[in-house]
This record gives structure tokens, sequence and C-alpha cells, in this order.
């Protein structure tokens, strides 16, 4: 399955966003947040939330603002 | 003197960003000098590899203040506003920064995408901040939105030039004088923030002008002094200003006073 991670296409086998994550290398207890196709999604839907071919999602964290 | 927004009493008037400091430890430094409440933070994205981007936040929560996510660099209401419910959850406060770009060279805010984005997060249960042109409209359009405080640019971000159209932000004051109205960008000098608080604005958020300085941390502290200067001027209320000169030394009395040699 082809997906947009970040800007970036990757081919992942991940069913749910959760499973991506874990498998992309990001922290469980990181402090992130998501959003597909520029929706926001809850950290407490992340396992149950199913990927599609063509899903953009970001991961955004923390960084310094003005 | 203490003051209010978004229903949270606050002694200091001073919110500081939290970007283009020359380390971590000058940021803090910083903070404790001028005695903010209040940091601007944003997000980005984060690759797995960089580690979780969790010294900075961890810094940031150290310091004891109250967060204000931004939304800097979105150009649309709907870019805004996911990513104000994601700062939201990674944060853990209703509080938003709102910004939304409308020219990518000048950053002049997009006064349409903002009133737009302002009207959805409030209905969502969000404290909206939103940085704004000085224009009396859209600040009037924004305040029946239910911002939780307007922000006008006293001069394009990062210039630090200061107040470019005095008579602007004066009209806003003079207008929403209900609102909480804060002064965010421009301001490059203390004396410049002084100014505007004498004009009665609530507050001023500052980052460059402080981040960039020779010494931040005198200059933090030398900012708090500009707005406590300011904001006590306004209390005090100004000497009402003349065209004529008016001798301050009584002249009943003067001696040698139609002398006559």
């Amino acid at each position: 399955m082809d997906i947009s991670l970040n800007g970036q296409r990757v081919d992942v086998d991940a069913a749910t966003l959760q499973e991506l994550l874990q498998q992309r290398g990001y922290e469980p207890g990181a402090a992130i947040a998501c959003a597909i196709n520029q929706q926001f999604v809850p950290r407490a839907q992340w396992a149950q939330r199913e990927l599609n071919n063509g899903d953009r999602i970001d991961v955004v964290a923390p960084i310094t603002g003005g | 003197m203490s003051w209010t927004v978004a229903g949270v009493e606050l002694q200091s008037r001073l919110l500081l960003g939290t970007s283009h400091y020359p380390s971590l430890q000058a940021l803090g430094d910083a903070v404790h000098a001028c005695g903010t409440e209040v940091l601007t933070v944003g997000l980005r994205r984060l690759q797995p590899e960089a580690g979780g981007g969790s010294s900075f936040w961890q810094r940031i929560q150290s310091l004891g203040c109250r967060v204000l996510p931004n939304t800097a660099g979105c150009h649309s209401a709907q870019e805004a506003i996911t990513l104000a419910q994601m700062a939201r959850e990674i944060f853990g406060t209703p509080w938003i920064k709102l910004e939304v770009v409308g020219d990518d060279y000048t950053l002049q805010p997009d006064p349409f995408g903002t009133v737009e984005a302002a009207k959805a997060l409030v209905r969502d249960g969000f404290a909206v901040f939103a940085y704004t042109s000085d224009d009396l409209i859209v600040a009037q359009r924004l305040r029946d939105a239910g911002c939780a405080a307007i922000m006008p640019g006293a001069a394009p971000i990062g210039t630090g030039r200061g107040p470019l159209n005095p008579q602007a932000l004066m009209t806003l004051r003079e207008r929403l004088p209900d609102a909480v109205l804060v002064v965010d960008a421009g301001l490059g000098r203390p004396s410049h923030a002084a100014q505007v608080m004498e004009w009665g604005f609530d507050a001023v958020l500052l980052n460059t002008a402080v981040a960039q300085a020779g010494d931040p941390v005198r200059m933090a502290r030398a900012f708090a002094q500009g707005v406590d200067a300011g904001r006590g001027a306004f209390e005090a209320t100004l000497m009402p200003e003349r065209q004529a000169a008016q001798a301050s030394t009584p002249t009943v009395g003067m001696p040698f006073w139609h002398a006559v040699e």
C-alpha cells in the first residue's frame, strides 16, 4: 500500500495508524499528534483507524514557536 | 497589576516566543528574567529518527509557564483547525494562537481564513488568540466570533520596526474597549512595548526582539520593565498634550518682575 508520510511516499503493509507508527519507529509515548488527509485523528483512535491506499499522514511534534 | 485572558488571571503582561534563542539555557534564563507566564510554541512534522523532539518540550514544561501553541505556517482555515486540534492533544490546553498566513513574503495574515477558523475553533471549545492585522473591521469580526484575545501586529513579523500605524492601533483600543487586545509581532525595542502599553493594550507578545538581542536575558528584563512602565502610565492617565508652552514654575511672586532701574 502506498501512502504519504510527512510528505514522503512510502510503501507499507500496516493495517492501522498505530501499526504504521510502530513500524516506522515512533516511540509509543512520544509527544506526537496525527492527521490523515488533513483531518485530526485523536490518539485514542490510532489502534482502530484503518489506512487506505493514497492516505496522506502527518505526524507532528513540539518545536519552538513565536 | 494583574489581567485576565480566557478566564485565567495573569500577573505578567509579556507573552514570550521560544524561537531563535542561542540555546535552551538562554531561553530559560530569559523566561525567568522577564517573569513571563505564557510561552508560545509550535508543531512541525517529526521523523522518528529525530528522537521525538522531546528535549525542547521537556525544557518548556520545566519552566512552569502556560503554553500557547500556534498554527504558524497554515495557509487555510482547515489547516489551522486541524493543527489546533493536534496541538490541543499534545499540549493539553485549549489555548491556541491562531495564525493563517495570507502572503508568504510579508507573512501578512489572511483575514478571511482567520475569521473562518476562529468561528470553528471557538465552537469546538478553544480559547482563540487570533493574530491579525490592525484592521478594525476584522478585529470586530474576531471579537464577535468569541476570540479570547485579538492580537494585531505592530509591524511585519520579525522586523522589529515597532508600531508602523499608531493611529490604527489606537483606534482598535478605542473601538474595542472591552476586548483583550495584545500587540503581537514587529516590536523591536522596549520603548515600542512601552508605547503600545501606554495606549491601553492589555499585553504584548514578543519573540525575536528578545531572542536575537546581544544579551537575550537582559533584553527580556528590559522588555518587562518597558511593559510595566507603559501599563503604569496608562493606568495613571497621561497628561493632555498642548500646542503652546506653559511654564512649570509659577510666575506669581517672581522676583525682579517689572523691576525698574
